[in-house]
């Protein structure tokens, strides 16, 4: 009779830091969260009707890239945890292509949002013109400027893996931007039904 | 593995278009919002387990995302089903 045992990490992947920055973030969209779906209560009507000048469709297709953009820095992880002492040429290689896959998708992911943001300014509504916006604009902004930074790790992990940057057991720093990455692709899961979708 | 990875990608997709599916067809209900804020706590899920790799983590760091995500979830349904049922 044969038993397979699983043995489970101590420790998340990447440094520990980066968790704790996670957690933390987490807390801080989930209140804004929060915020957005019980000020809704007060104004049901108020938050439909506003809610109609979004494009669901920029907010599905932005969905659709940070999955994919997921996707793919989870295989450049993988291309370098899976790596032995000699192939680190190849690995870095393999990784940098799919990180550059996960880069490209992160700047479309913005420039999507500008153009819905041009749009939502071009129409002269700012913080203060209702609660919804004050919401929307607070929410996708603070996202925004989350998917940039991101996107900046994104590209940090690249040039590295360019210059073959990565040896046999030194993937924390990949790990580390990976997961940040996904907290990002993990608060826009939340934030697209709730802001675009739930009515 | 690697497939493995693809299954999650593809289901993450199948779900989120099911997600705009709804609203652009306008079928959102107080049943669909039930239905919506369930796929997206699987969506999330995924992320969490397959994306983080919390599944091969010591439980009490898994839990701790998995906790946020079903409370945020949650709450966002009593927000919204409070008044629906109020006006009913």
């Amino acid at each position: 009779m044969s038993h397979s045992i699983t043995v489970k990490e101590k420790y998340p992947p990447g440094d520990f830091a980066i968790w704790i920055i996670i957690y933390v973030e987490l807390v801080t969209f989930g209140l804004l969260f929060l915020g957005y779906a019980f000020s809704r209560r007060a104004d049901v009507a108020l938050f439909n009707a506003s809610q109609l000048l979004l494009d669901q469709t920029s907010g599905f297709i932005n969905t659709l890239i940070l999955i994919t953009s997921s996707y793919f820095v989870v295989k450049a992880v993988k291309s370098i945890t899976s790596m032995d002492d000699t192939d680190a040429k190849d690995a870095n290689i393999k990784a940098s292509r799919h990180l550059l896959f996960a880069l490209a998708l992160g700047v479309s992911f913005l420039l999507i949002k500008m153009f819905e943001f041009y749009h939502i300014f071009g129409a002269g509504i700012t913080l203060s013109t209702n609660k919804f916006y004050m919401f929307y604009i607070m929410l996708t902004g603070f996202h925004f400027m989350h998917v940039m930074l991101g996107s900046f790790i994104l590209f940090v992990m690249y040039k590295k893996t360019k210059e073959i940057g990565y040896g046999f057991g030194d993937y924390r720093g990949i790990e580390t931007g990976a997961s940040y990455w996904h907290m990002v692709d993990l608060l826009w899961i939340v934030l697209f039904p709730l802001v675009y979708i739930i009515r | 593995m690697q497939k493995h990875l693809e299954y999650i990608w593809a289901t993450l997709a199948l779900l989120t278009l099911f997600a705009f599916l709804l609203g652009y067809l306008k079928l959102i209900s107080t049943f669909f919002i039930a239905v919506l804020l369930g796929t997206t706590f699987i969506k999330g899920q995924l992320v969490i387990d397959y994306f983080m790799g919390l599944n091969s983590v010591a439980m009490r760091y898994r839990i701790i995302p998995t906790l946020w995500l079903g409370i945020v979830l949650t709450l966002i349904g009593v927000a919204y089903y409070l008044p629906l049922t109020a006006s009913q």
